[in-house]
């Protein structure tokens, strides 16, 4: 799809408006002495109270899209747990014209920070115009605002797209709202477990089947270009490695090894492919370039190192290694090298640690722990120091990042004759909220942000 | 079976006082009223000077007069003379009015030529917290025009209480100079004194009552900010995150203008934390806490949002 994107420039000012700066601006001189000084040291931790209002209609028939623009936004702010989206029906002011300054003392008056009015537009040659404003209440200013045509059915993308937007700009943060989700969806008894290898938007939305499960599937993971998946299917055989493109269907095995493969993941350039290779009871990691098909060797141990992720400026790997008897977290150098152990047990647990991730903003490696009879997933820095558990319980693994690195998509499997599920926390342990998928989940791999 | 009427007339008696004492002490509940809340400042000895001093441009070597009360002093009994002007003390952060020499003090006249009262309307204008010229320290001043003329009591009313007669040179007792000692003035009242002392220090400023915000005022303003201050959850490396808003209220407790950032940064992250800031001072308006007697001390404030305490991992 296409969208074209301009941006906004800021309405002028009432007249009004322009005196009071300009006033104000006379009367405020820099004085250096003769200050008070007040140190806030501590602040209310609370999501920002937004007031997002349907989009105005264009014409007649757009009023459907411009509510249901309105609700995708309010529902990503929402689980995002850095806004509190207000009530519609406490609305005091009806927005009628996108293009006019809204009356800022009817949405102090409900406590709004921020407004989002906009408008949606079908326009004579078929394409979805939609613009929005994001305004700063109190301050009563236009804080950015920008306008997007492309095909009517892809509302929902714009309306991800002006989220992350609202996002960024209110938190100064990247957003991750206009961003995918493969995971392996699971249905029927435990038994007798279908697995299919799904695609959806962040929130749950446009739900898409990628296999016909006759085959088991795992570890499915993003390339960067969003376009394609590597995933490890079990086939006639040894478990192989895959590469499946999502807009042609087209799918192939990576590489010809003898054993099996497994553990994929793209390297940040997306031109090589790393993975874990069986021989005889161990497996060492090895990297694929994807043009040369060459491959070359990275470890070389009597122990099973898997799970390997590239750090996002491509140096480094984080892997998971039992050469130390237990898994265990380790880091070595992009061409193979020795590798430092990262991850140590603080607490009398004496447990293992599985499954990293390298974070896309590079600060954290986030890993499954499995201790006490408990899986927790947690992060590190890099440096294995910073250890902070995000949720623990019967049985959570299978960490994915954000495309902004805040917030971290796991599964989790309450045990018993249910299923997993998906569902995402923020890095800071906050907001655990359920993603909703059509059955079980598993395995979920978050993609990069699509524009 | 016989009654012992003893008995009857115990249980009767017992029954009646208990009763009554039931009655009696049940009607009313011990109420204690809830006492009066009062604010309480934990302050240092710094912050307590901080409180109480005055101007830095004050003189530090200028005496505080002792006392502006007049202890003891009886006003004539009958009423008949003038209700003389009470005069200030006057200290070195007081205007000094120019035109009077230094050295001319109403009352030190031991015999003045005229009556005081009418002595002092010329001079002075009508309005009555007027300092008076004299620039000295009036019991120095004291001491030493006693020293000069010892034998008249001080007639000095207001700067010291009442000097005791030095009982040595008293002993000699001259007629010839009853006369001499002899108060020629008209009975006069003074001026009701004032209930505090030391209404102007020496070192306040001329708008007297309170030198300083006071901390409990700068409290309940960092109280508002800090409830209206909205930190996102789970931000890193909160120490990028520190804003300083440069503000100007009105006395009417508004701001005078758009508040200034004047702490730098150039991250998006810091741009939003700047915004979320003046959004908390730009809804907190108006600072009803603050009072209009501090008005020079809140004119112009540095508000500094510091998010660094509160991340700490």
């Amino acid at each position: 799809m296409r969208v074209t994107t301009f941006s906004l420039p800021p309405l002028p000012l009432s007249r009004r408006d322009v005196l009071i700066g300009s006033a104000a601006g006379l009367l405020l001189p820099s004085r250096a002495g003769a200050q008070t000084k007040l140190v806030i040291p501590e602040g209310n931790v609370a999501p920002l109270p937004i007031a997002i209002p349907n989009f105005l209609a264009g014409t007649p028939a757009d009023g459907e899209v411009g509510a249901g623009i309105a609700g995708v936004i309010t529902n990503n702010l929402k689980r995002s747990g850095l806004f509190a989206p207000i009530d519609p029906a406490a609305f005091i002011e009806k927005i009628t014209d996108s293009d006019k300054s809204p009356q800022f003392q009817n949405w102090k008056t409900i406590n709004a920070q921020a407004l989002v009015t906009g408008r949606a537009t079908r326009q004579g040659d078929g394409q979805l115009k939609a613009e929005f404003r994001l305004w700063d209440v109190a301050s009563a200013q236009q804080l950015t605002g920008q306008q997007y045509v492309t095909s009517p059915e892809f509302w929902r993308r714009i309306a991800h797209i002006i989220s992350d937007q609202i996002y960024e700009r209110l938190t100064g943060d990247k957003g991750y709202f206009d961003s995918r989700v493969v995971f392996v969806d699971e249905t029927g008894a435990k038994e007798r477990r279908v697995k299919r290898l799904a695609l959806m938007d962040q929130d749950g939305a446009n739900v898409r089947y990628l296999t016909r499960g006759a085959d088991l599937v795992l570890t499915p993971r993003f390339s960067p270009s969003t376009q394609e998946i590597t995933y490890m299917e079990f086939g006639q055989g040894d478990p192989r490695v895959y590469l499946f493109n999502i807009e042609t269907g087209q799918r192939e095995i990576v590489g010809n090894f003898p054993g099996m493969s497994f553990a994929p993941r793209f390297s940040p350039d997306g031109q090589r492919v790393i993975m874990s290779l069986q021989q005889g009871g161990n497996s060492n990691l090895f990297v694929m370039d994807l043009r040369s098909k060459s491959t070359t060797r990275l470890t070389d141990t009597p122990a099973i190192d898997t799970s390997p992720s590239y750090s996002p400026d491509g140096t480094r790997i984080c892997f998971e290694s039992d050469r130390g008897g237990k898994p265990q977290i380790y880091v070595m150098p992009a061409a193979g090298g020795p590798a430092q152990r990262i991850s140590f047990s603080k607490d009398d647990s004496n447990g293992s640690y599985s499954t990293p991730v390298w974070s896309p903003r590079g600060d954290y490696i986030a890993f499954t722990k499995q201790g006490s009879g408990q899986f927790s997933i947690g992060i590190m820095k890099p440096d294995g120091s910073g250890e902070r558990i995000l949720t623990s319980g019967f049985h959570n693994e299978g960490p994915t990042f954000a495309p902004n690195g805040r917030v971290v998509m796991f599964f989790r499997d309450p045990g018993g004759n249910s299923g997993p599920s998906l569902f995402t926390v923020d890095i800071s342990g906050r907001n655990e909220q359920r993603v909703p998928t059509p059955g079980f989940a598993s395995d979920p791999a978050w993609s990069p942000l699509l524009s | 079976m016989k009654v012992d009427k003893t008995l009857v007339a115990s249980v009767a008696l017992h029954v009646l006082v208990i009763g009554w004492g039931l009655i009696s002490f049940s009607a009313r509940s011990l109420e204690a009223p809830p006492p009066e809340s009062m604010p309480v400042d934990i302050i240092s000895a710094d912050q307590l000077s901080k409180m109480t001093a005055g101007i830095k441009t004050g003189e530090k070597d200028k005496p505080k007069p002792m006392v502006e009360k007049v202890a003891d002093q009886r006003p004539a009994e009958d009423a008949i003379g003038k209700i003389t002007e009470k005069k200030e003390i006057v200290t070195a952060s007081a205007p000094e009015p120019p035109p009077k020499p230094v050295e001319k003090p109403v009352e030190k006249k031991p015999d003045p030529p005229k009556p005081v009262a009418e002595n002092k309307p010329k001079d002075e204008p009508k309005v009555e917290k007027k300092p008076d010229p004299p620039k000295e320290d009036p019991i120095a001043e004291a001491l030493k025009s006693e020293q000069a003329k010892k034998p008249p009591p001080k007639p000095e009313a207001k700067a010291a209480p009442p000097q005791p007669p030095k009982p040595k040179q008293e002993r000699v007792f001259d007629q010839s100079k009853i006369a001499a000692l002899l108060d020629k003035r008209d009975p006069t009242r003074q001026a009701i004194t004032g209930a505090t002392l030391n209404s102007s220090a020496s070192l306040g400023t001329t708008r007297g009552t309170a030198a300083t915000l006071s901390q409990s005022e700068l409290d309940a303003m960092r109280a508002r900010l800090a409830n209206l201050w909205k930190v996102q959850p789970g931000v890193e490396h909160p120490e990028e995150l520190f804003v300083t808003v440069r503000i100007r209220l009105n006395p009417d407790r508004r701001l005078a203008g758009p508040p200034q950032i004047v702490s730098t940064g150039n991250s998006p992250r810091y741009q939003a934390a700047a915004e979320a800031a003046v959004r908390a001072v730009l809804e907190g308006q108006p600072y009803t806490m603050l009072r209009d007697e501090t008005y020079d001390q809140w004119k112009y404030m540095d508000i500094d949002f510091d998010p660094k305490q509160m991340f700490r991992s």
